[in-house]
């Protein structure tokens, strides 16, 4: 590999540590603090404009053989992920953050480019905990109350405990055939003995850990609620995200094993049920969303079933969405005294205090929900024709069974939007300023998603 | 301009003007209404327009329109009409600038979201109809969901968080289970002819095994049964319909529900015709039952909405009857009856929201006399009734007198075969029309008659406005009754291409 492709493959990943030693040098060199904000943004933006522009050249390359490689899908998905990242940034204009929050964010970003583009298993265990660590001090990070350190313990200790277990099972695949490439795990897939079947099965858990599938989803109610907004939006959309979208890169063209169909039949099945179950009962915003995105990760593990051509397509569309709406959701709660915006009742007769932010919070509950037209919709469509495309066809009946129990949780959360009378004393005030023009930003993405969806299921 | 074109401005009209409204910074109260009532009236001239250019015995859709919308599922844009839906856009453009009037009195708060919510609402019925293609339908079909369920939630009675959950949780089970089927098909097509399809016309042609078409009637069926309602599916119509605004009752009762039985004529029956023969049977009990059922709890009710809403599960029902019967009187006759009870259900609707804006009680107990205190409303109201009652010169008896002639049509040879259900339920059926006349002649009687008393002092009649709503329903209930001409010879090639979908070949002809 020459110099020049070296530097040309890995672009994206050049610019956000360029980036993120720009901070740290400006942070250490001035005598008071400085705002990261606009290194941040420009350093994220460069990094998407890199990877879709590598993406639209159709370029491929290995410059690290056998360890980092760079194709079209793993473009489109460093495109996708620090595209979702960018109103996540705008976000953190609200809270008046510190460069080691920004550190810290473009990190775990970085921790997701490299297992897009990993080609060894040590790698994508690289990438995954450069993902990971950082999350554990940004939950931590900004708020001043103790349940966030709770809840940076929580997700520590269990974080570890999924490193812990796809270290095992990276060691039983390294044991079952005798190497520790990507084309090894697809190996292990295929074959029916029962060391390669439990190594998958170990790493495929670890993946789950990592997004919040049942059982191994304990903690992420937990830590969405002790982070800042920001940062809960980070996790539920862009760690999520990278996790799922390393796993359909792990297994490639290969089919699901028979020991992990079981798996991914049911633990997305009752991750969907569960998560939306749970949801209902929720009082804080926040945990509603992490109980919502326990049970989407639920439809996102469920295009593992699918045939391998369409499922990235499938993935990658459903995260843009997923995220999307999400962060939308997000940007337009209210703010308030230290607390107060996690409880849904500040959400009551939000209409008739701030319209906008509830017309947008309800496009962005009735689009999580899957009801057109509004782009859920033809996410969860294209997720569930897959599996059944399959040959899943009852699992895919219920799967959308299981998709209607939220679809309540949704509907409560409009209700008291716009049917519920507004508390007589509110201390909480809408969200203004930047977060809002990047809510109307992700508006129009939804609306162009909604009404043109072709277009952009073209780009994946 | 070509008519084609004209479809399109019908169908986008509505979503531009509430567009255009809610991005309106603060606009008056009387300026959201003028422009709701001209988007509303541009829309039924245009839909007039096009009733008069449809052309009559010409098989197949007109004013045609199929551009890709995602092509790589096979998904286009393909709206059109044909008998079948043409009256439906016709009746739902007709009850628009209605419901605009009736909301000038009716809704005083948050009046610039409910007319962007009522012309989003006006988009997705219309297109919900013109629909050619099976993932267009099922968009429409699910987004009329949600200006509906804002409607009852915010502008609702005391008890509308309630009714408005049920209405959304009934009928979004019911898509959840169609929406499984139509991802079947789509598979169906894809695997069957290569190419991925969801045209109606390529899911007619799709030759499906018998024990897969009977999944997928199911839910379909469910889907649609809960819309209709046909009992036991009815339960969430009466709190939804009680607890509404006025606007939100005259909607739901003059389009929504149609929108079920309409789902059955165009997809639920041709699509599964194998699965409906043999389904045939239960959809006739259910159909007579619902009649029955709906007639009979209408009879006990105090509370005037509630009579109206179960009237209509029994008025329903005779649509579902004329649809099984597979011949022409039948079939026609469901078309007119879903357009006549549209008419009759949603005119009663808007008269008990000009006596609820003046008494504020929908308690029968509380009224009588009002043929002294209201005499123009009474009149109004005692013509509506007879309507509903099927009194010959009114729509009510074109469509049921339709429904039933061609339910013994059917019914009569296969009593001389020995098979006797469909004589029995048939005559079950004429019941339901004496049923009728009871429950409707004991709300006349107790509202209008007798003693006069009202829970307010010093009633006004109706105003010009009121009375101009009204005399436009009665006209066009006059119009069906003494002219049904025009309509049936407009239908009548759209029922003999769902005759023949439905129907196996050696059963053709009967009854025609």
């Amino acid at each position: 590999m020459t110099p020049e492709g070296l530097l040309l493959a890995a672009l994206p990943e050049h610019l956000l540590l360029l980036g993120i030693l720009v901070i740290l040098v400006t942070d250490l060199l001035s005598d008071r603090p400085r705002d990261p904000f606009m290194t941040a943004l420009v350093t994220v933006l460069a990094a998407t404009g890199a990877a879709a522009w590598l993406y639209s050249t159709g370029h491929t390359g290995a410059p690290f053989p056998g360890h980092f490689s760079v194709d079209a899908e793993g473009l489109a998905a460093k495109a996708l992920l620090a595209g979702l990242t960018l109103p996540v940034l705008l976000l953190t204009r609200a809270e008046r953050l510190d460069s080691r929050f920004a550190m810290l964010l473009l990190a775990s970003l970085y921790g997701a480019f490299l297992m897009m583009s990993a080609d060894s298993l040590l790698l994508l265990f690289f990438g995954l905990e450069i993902l990971s660590l950082p999350l554990y001090a940004l939950v931590v990070l900004g708020y001043q109350r103790p349940e966030s350190a709770e809840a940076a313990m929580k997700y520590l200790v269990i974080g570890g405990v999924g490193t812990a277990v796809l270290l095992m099972g990276l060691s039983l695949t390294l044991g079952a055939t005798g190497g520790l490439a990507v084309g090894d795990f697809r190996t292990a897939l295929a074959a029916d003995d029962i060391l390669a079947q439990g190594a998958v099965v170990l790493v495929v858990a670890a993946f789950m850990l990592k997004a919040a599938i049942v059982p191994f989803h304990a903690w992420a109610p937990d830590a969405y609620e002790g982070a800042t907004v920001p940062v809960t939006a980070f996790m539920a959309t862009v760690v999520k995200g990278a996790v799922v979208l390393a796993l359909v890169r792990l297994f490639g063209a290969a089919p699901a094993g028979p020991a992990l169909v079981g798996v991914l039949v049911a633990l997305p099945l009752s991750s969907m049920a569960w998560g939306n179950l749970v949801a209902m009962r929720q009082q804080g915003f926040r945990r509603l969303v992490a109980y919502s995105s326990i049970a989407h990760a639920g439809y996102l593990f469920f295009a593992l079933l699918g045939a391998p051509e369409g499922r990235f397509e499938a993935m990658a569309f459903y995260v843009l969405v997923y995220g999307l709406t999400t962060t939308l959701a997000l940007a337009c709660l209210p703010t308030g005294p230290d607390g107060q915006r996690d409880r849904l009742e500040a959400l009551k007769g939000l209409y008739h205090r701030s319209p906008l932010a509830a017309i947008l919070i309800a496009i962005a509950m009735l689009s999580l929900a899957g009801i057109p037209p509004f782009p859920g919709f033809v996410a969860k469509f294209l997720i569930f024709s897959t599996v059944m495309e399959a040959g899943w066809v009852m699992v895919a009946v219920l799967g959308l069974v299981a998709s209607y129990l939220g679809i309540y949780l949704y509907l409560r959360v409009i209700q008291y939007l716009f049917m519920s009378p507004a508390p007589a004393r509110s201390e909480t005030v809408p969200a203004t300023g930047i977060a809002r023009t990047a809510a109307v930003l992700m508006l129009a993405a939804v609306l162009l998603i909604g009404v043109l969806p072709g277009l952009v299921l073209g780009w994946f | 301009m070509s008519d084609a074109i004209l479809l399109n401005v019908i169908l986008f009209l509505p979503v531009l003007g509430g567009a255009v409204l809610l991005a309106l910074p603060r606009p008056r109260d009387d300026l959201v209404r003028g422009l709701s009532m001209l988007v509303m009236i541009l829309q039924l001239v245009l839909a007039l327009w096009l009733y008069l250019q449809f052309e009559a015995r010409v098989p197949g859709l007109q004013f045609e329109t199929r551009v890709p919308w995602i092509a790589a599922w096979g998904v286009h844009y393909h709206v059109g009409m044909d008998g079948l839906n043409l009256l439906l856009v016709l009746l739902t453009a007709f009850l628009g600038p209605l419901v605009v009037a009736s909301a000038f009195s009716s809704i005083t708060r948050d009046v610039k979201l409910f007319h962007g919510l009522l012309l989003f609402l006006q988009f997705t019925m219309i297109g919900a109809f013109l629909a050619q293609d099976l993932f267009l339908f099922y968009v429409f079909w699910e987004a009329m969901l949600i200006p509906m369920f804002l409607m009852i939630g915010m502008w609702g009675g005391e008890r509308r968080i309630y009714a408005t959950l049920k209405f959304f949780l009934y009928t979004a089970f019911g898509s959840i289970l169609m929406l499984a089927a139509v991802i079947y098909l789509g598979y169906f097509v894809l695997s069957s002819t290569g190419a991925p399809s969801f045209a109606f016309a390529d899911l007619y042609a799709l030759d499906l095994p018998v024990s897969t078409q009977t999944w997928l009637l199911a839910a379909f069926g469910l889907s649609f049964a809960i819309k209709v309602p046909m009992m036991p599916l009815h339960t969430w119509l009466p709190d939804a319909h009680v607890e509404a605004p006025t606007v939100g009752s005259v909607i739901l009762a003059g389009v929504l529900l149609k929108m079920g039985t309409y789902g059955f004529v165009k997809l639920g029956f041709p699509l599964f015709p194998e699965a409906t023969q043999l389904a045939t049977p239960l959809i006739m009990t259910l159909a007579v039952v619902s009649i029955l059922y709906g007639a009979g709890l209408a009879l006990v009710q105090d509370d005037i909405k509630k009579i109206i809403a179960y009237s209509s599960v029994s008025h329903l029902g005779y649509v579902m009857l004329g649809l099984v019967s597979y011949n022409l009187l039948g079939i026609q006759g469901a078309i007119i009856q879903m357009v006549s009870h549209g008419l009759v259900a949603g005119g009663l609707f808007l008269m008990v929201g000009m006596l609820y804006e003046r008494c504020h009680s929908r308690d029968l107990a509380a009224y009588g006399g009002l043929a002294r205190l209201l005499p123009v409303y009474s009149v109004f109201f005692m013509i509506l009734t007879l309507a509903s009652i099927g009194l010959p010169t009114t729509s009510g008896f074109t469509g049921e007198f339709l429904v039933l002639l061609g339910a013994f049509h059917a019914a009569w040879p296969q009593f001389e075969q020995g098979v006797t259900y469909p004589l029995v339920l048939a005559s079950l059926a004429v019941l339901g029309i004496v049923l009728g006349a009871l429950y409707m002649l004991r709300l006349a009687r107790r509202l209008l008659f007798g003693e006069a008393r009202a829970p307010v002092a010093g009633l006004r009649d109706l105003d010009r406005r009121e009375w101009s709503i009204l005399a436009l329903v009665v006209v066009a209930i006059f119009y069906i009754g003494l002219y049904p001409n025009d309509f049936l010879r407009k239908t009548e090639q759209a029922a003999i291409e769902y005759q023949d979908r439905v129907l196996p070949a050696q059963k053709r002809g009967l009854g025609q």
